[in-house]
């Protein structure tokens, strides 16, 4: 094995491959080191030259180094093994009855229906080989704001997480997200199909936030990120955050036996991404109502 | 030399009327019976018929004949049983021989009874955009309802969804299939569960390392199929190779039928090999083939008759396009009458130049390889090959571009100095009675495997211990495991990082990575063309001019790393030739065997190319009119070879002085890799040869005599020290990273690899040595007797062989 392991290693090099991206936190961490050991091709007869090809490889690729840590607390009750669920119910903004979603193209709905949702996914390069480890969902249940949240910690539980969120989703529920129509969702019919399930999400009215706020929005605001939109419309200023894109390398870390803290700040952020979905969408339904003078104008 | 293009323009041998390839081939050898060293005629056929099957639906029988289609060729028809009876089929016949309909029948069938989908993969976008043409047009005739879509690159993204959701026949390539499809087959899934029939045109293109990735690229779409639970039928086709069923069943690992016997009636096709006429007596000089191909190529044209040249390099299409446009295209009022057709042109401009072929418009094209497959471009009378094309097969390839059915077509072979060239053009009987090439290819070569072992795990988690193609996928998955992109859990390896591991792996090259052409002429910034990695570093090294349609275009800036080139029109009388050398060294020695009074090894070299400089070369008169540096990062390769070695106390012994040994070795490289050539059936470009030091401290290239020149490591000329270690090598590498296959049979047949080459050298009729052997000499050479002791070329090199011949 290693010899075959160092050869392919010096073709690989000598092949001009560019590397594979790698997250940002295990590119720092070890350098060279998880590599040096034990791959070292038949001693004493190793040429100077396959030597340097061998230093170069070892500086450019190297496999994931992550310490073992006693930190591996993830929230919540496990439904079965290797998926982890948290609920929890917010006192966050009252809702109307009818939400006015004509602001979307869509008739108003009754708050009851509206599903949120949000996932946290291994990558953004799309295709067969991106899954979501985390599904977040929340609704108006009792005129409270119900966050649920489902974590996978094993890759052999995304089938058990994709059959709970099934379940979570009836024929009447409208979807809400942002930019979830060309991610979120997609992705998600991808992940159902791989396991031979039904794509909850199919033929489901889906409002994506993302749309109308860049129609009123666009050109006014640095950009529009949801994090801005939250801002400025609902004035929430997010602490401690953790950028989503070191939600992949977060739980990566986890799975391969690291800390749980920046999993448990994953969770956290898409928690907030859940609440901000709800108020933005309410600010914009609200704003059809004012009248026509306050609405912005491009 | 040709100062005046239209010197020639009231040529005596211009047919008056359109002639034929028969008149030419007689005018041209009566008046040019010297450089003709072979003429031979395949003597058309008459076609073989079989009624339309019956168990063909009444509509698509009623299409064909709507289409004046009233009977199938034999081999149609065979094709058309042997689909139905559920065999995987190959179907090997020449150009232009309807081999389409074998599979368009079967595929439409499915179609029209089953809505059973069909996947149409062609090497080529120009070729896939052909295709659907034709079946949309049966389509259209017996409105049969089949949506047939093409999905390649130029695809927009609106269009896709309703491709991948109603189209009945999807229309590819290779690499799309790669990097789109397979990556995404969930968006397929429809498509892929009801696919029935995949149909691999041109496949004796996938051969050597694309062949190698695209027979990965085949395990991988076998591995979706049966996660949809399907198991598509193959119907494959060839143009003419040795082994088409091994082959075809090499690519898809699976028992294939063949049919080879085309039914298809054809004209009778003249033959005519051409050596250049010697113009230098003194120095064996001949005149360029690039000037004998653009004086055929222009008698024809004048004679009336359609004609296709073929180049072997991009640059030298362009040269021949602006020598030809300099006579036929002098009024730039009237719409041209020639054009160029090669790769780097944008797909617009390709589709442009076919359009204009096909409606005739165009007498004279000049194409690089890109025209040897079947892309419809009408009919032709003439095809000019500058250039042994480097196989048999390919040679047939390109001359079956011409040939209308009652009337007889004129393939022209010029050779160049090429020593391989010289070798077939000076052996017509082997040219003859060859066989053509074996198609080879090695799907488990450990680069190519990991690389799509990397994308099949993306595609679907590998479980236990699956095999990939003949390998437990095993170990490599625990390779990919250590680099962090899969993850194992339990039996089951799951792709976990955040990257799209299909855009880095190319089918078509090594290292990924493709050059764009940035125009910047007056502030512009217009992409004009496209070069693979492996061409950029000679042909857009700051200061080449680079041609596009004989326009001259000047590399003012190379972005090595951004693999962009940055240039500009310019006016100049010259084009750039680069300059490169090459070295090696043994990294580990597999296997070793005395051979005569040396040894003969085998193992994994290390080679390092590089381009120091170019030449600029004026046109028409090509004298040499300056150099240029280049600093270019060196290409390093890690490859398999072979070699021999004489030891320093025999080298004494048998030559006088070490320059001697050294011109020997030269020599002896020569004439070996033109033998292992022609004997693995390689393409010469993938096997190359070298003589060196054995550790890299320095190589010997050939000097302006012909003589051996040492040179350091840098390149640049050097000596030996006197007591210098001194054990010169000849090696035979292959050109790819780790090997594709070529070192090892060379290695079976070593002994007689060297017996070839002294058959070669010793029945060559020259007397001191000659491209076609040892490679060019010094006319003072030419001067030395028949001694055994002689010191030319020819005889060093038969020393050097000698010693290493068994005894």
């Amino acid at each position: 094995m290693s010899a075959l392991h160092a050869k392919l290693r010096q073709l690989r090099t000598q092949a001009g491959h560019r590397q594979v991206a790698v997250p940002l936190a295990t590119a720092r961490a070890g350098c060279g080191v998880a590599t040096a050991k034990g791959h070292t091709p038949a001693g004493a007869s190793l040429s100077p030259e396959v030597r340097r090809l061998l230093q170069r490889h070892a500086q450019l690729k190297h496999g994931p180094t992550y310490l073992a840590s006693t930190d591996r607390r993830v929230p919540g009750i496990e439904l079965s093994p290797g998926l982890r669920y948290t609920e929890t119910r917010v006192d966050w903004l009252t809702p109307p009855t009818l939400i006015d979603t004509r602001f979307a193209r869509v008739p108003p709905v009754h708050h009851q229906h509206l599903l949120h949702f949000d996932t946290e996914t291994t990558g953004l390069a799309g295709g067969t080989g991106t899954r979501a480890f985390m599904i977040g969902a929340a609704d108006w249940i009792d005129g409270h704001f119900r966050i649920r949240q489902l974590t996978i910690t094993s890759m052999a539980a995304e089938t058990a997480m994709l059959r709970t969120f099934a379940t979570w989703i009836g024929n009447d529920s409208v979807l809400v997200s942002y930019n979830g129509k060309c991610y979120d969702a997609p992705l998600l019919a991808t992940r159902y199909r791989l396991a031979r399930l039904p794509n909850p999400l199919a033929g489901l009215v889906h409002i994506d936030l993302l749309h109308p706020v860049r129609r009123h929005w666009k050109g006014q605001w640095e950009n529009c990120r949801l994090a801005t939109a939250e801002r400025q419309l609902l004035g929430v200023v997010r602490e401690d955050d953790l950028p989503g894109a070191e939600a992949p390398a977060a739980w990566l870390t986890y799975l391969r036996g690291g800390s749980a803290n920046n999993l448990r700040r994953v969770a956290a952020h898409n928690a907030q991404d859940l609440k901000s979905l709800a108020g933005v969408l309410l600010r914009m339904a609200g704003m059809a109502e004012e009248p026509s003078g306050t609405m912005p104008t491009h | 030399m040709n100062a005046l293009p239209d010197r020639y323009a009231t040529d005596e041998l211009v047919l008056a009327a359109p002639g034929d390839g028969r008149t030419l081939a007689q005018r041209l050898a009566k008046r040019y019976a010297a450089r003709i060293t072979g003429a031979f005629v395949v003597s058309g056929r008459e076609g073989s018929f079989a009624p339309l099957p019956e168990d063909l639906p009444p509509a698509l029988a009623e299409a064909l004949r709507s289409r004046g289609i009233e009977q199938l060729y034999s081999h149609q028809a065979q094709a058309w049983k042997a689909t139905q009876s559920g065999a995987h089929v190959a179907i090997v016949t020449p150009t232009a021989s309807g081999k389409s309909l074998c599979y368009t029948l079967p595929v439409i069938m499915a179609a029209m009874t089953d809505h059973a989908k069909a996947l149409y993969l062609f090497p080529t976008k120009a070729l896939a955009q052909d295709q659907v043409a034709e079946l949309l047009e049966l389509n259209n005739a017996g409105e049969l309802g089949i949506k047939a879509f093409t999905f390649d690159g130029d695809t927009p993204g609106d269009a896709r969804q309703a491709i991948r959701l109603h189209g009945d026949l999807v229309v590819s390539n290779p690499d799309m299939l790669h990097q789109a499809i397979l990556p995404h087959h969930t968006k397929w899934a429809q498509f892929f569960e009801n696919l029935r029939y995949v149909v691999i045109d041109e496949v004796h293109t996938y051969r050597g390392v694309f062949g190698s990735h695209v027979a990965n690229v085949i395990r991988r779409l076998k591995r979706v199929c049966a996660f949809y639970g399907v198991t598509p039928q193959f119907i494959l086709c060839s143009a003419t190779i040795g082994n088409p069923r091994e082959h075809a069943e090499a690519l898809i690992e699976d028992t294939v039928t063949a049919i080879t016997e085309s039914g298809a009636p054809t004209g009778d096709q003249h033959v005519l090999l051409w050596n250049p006429p010697v113009v230098n007596p003194d120095l064996g000089l001949r005149a360029s083939a690039r000037s004998q191909t653009n004086r055929i190529a222009r008698l024809a044209i004048k004679s009336g008759m359609k004609t296709l040249v073929f180049a072997q390099s991009r640059s030298m299409v362009e040269v021949l396009t602006k020598y030809l446009k300099d006579v036929f295209d002098r009024d730039p009022r009237k719409p041209p009458r020639i054009r160029a057709y090669r790769g780097g042109y944008l797909p617009k401009e390709r589709r442009a130049a076919e359009r204009a072929m096909r409606a005739g418009s165009i007498d004279g094209i000049v194409s690089t390889s890109a025209l040897e497959l079947g892309v419809d471009i009408g009919s032709l009378d003439v095809v000019v090959l500058n250039g042994y094309p480097g196989s048999v097969a390919a040679t047939w390839q390109r001359f079956g571009r011409a040939g209308r059915r009652q009337q007889s077509a004129l393939g022209v072979l010029v050779a160049s100095s090429d020593p391989l060239d010289q070798y077939l053009v000076r052996h017509p009987e082997f040219f003859q009675g060859a066989t053509p090439e074996h198609a080879r290819i090695q799907p488990d070569q450990p680069l190519i495997l990991l690389d799509h072992i990397r994308c099949a795990a993306f595609e679907l988690p590998f479980n236990g211990d699956e095999t990939f193609g003949t390998e437990v996928a095993t170990p490599w998955l625990e390779v990919l495991g250590e680099e962090g992109v899969l993850h194992r859990e339990g039996e089951r390896w799951e792709w976990i990082a955040d990257s799209y591991p299909a855009i880095a792996v190319s089918l078509r090259s090594v290292a990924d990575g493709n050059f764009v052409v940035v125009d910047r002429t007056d502030g512009r910034q217009t992409i004009i063309a496209e070069v693979d990695y492996s061409a950029a570093a000679v042909t857009l090294y700051e200061g080449a001019i680079h041609m596009i349609q004989s326009t001259p275009y000047q590399v003012e800036r190379l972005d090595w790393e951004g693999r962009k080139a940055y240039v500009t029109r310019t006016q100049v009388d010259y084009y750039t030739d680069a300059i490169d050398y090459t070295r090696l060294k043994v990294l580990d020695c597999f296997e070793s065997f005395r051979a005569g009074a040396g040894e003969a090894h085998h193992g994994e070299v290390h080679v390092v190319r590089r381009v120091p400089g170019y030449k600029k070369i004026r046109f028409y008169s090509h004298e040499n009119i300056g150099y240029g540096p280049v600093n270019l990062p060196d290409q390093e390769l890690h490859t398999t070879a072979v070699w021999w070695q004489l030891h320093q106390a025999i080298l004494d012994a048998a030559f006088e002085q070490r320059q001697q040994a050294l011109d020997g070795f030269l020599g002896a490289a020569n004439a070996l890799h033109l033998v292992a050539t022609v004997a693995v059936m390689a393409e010469a470009r993938d096997l190359q040869k070298s003589v060196g030091s054995g550790d890299g401290a320095w190589f010997v290239s050939a000097d302006l005599t012909g003589r051996g020149q040492l040179r350091g490591p840098d390149g640049q000329p050097s000596a030996l020290a006197p007591q210098a270690p001194f054990t010169p090598t000849v090696y035979l590498y292959d050109a790819f990273p780790g090997g594709i296959g070529h070192s090892e049979p060379l290695f079976q047949r070593r002994e007689d690899l060297l017996v070839q080459s002294i058959s070669l050298i010793e029945r060559c009729d020259c007397r001191a040595g000659c491209p076609a052997c040892v490679g060019p000499v010094l006319a003072a050479d030419e001067q030395a007797g028949d001694d055994p002791m002689a010191t030319t070329p020819k005889a060093l090199a038969l020393r050097v062989l000698a010693l290493l011949v068994a005894l």
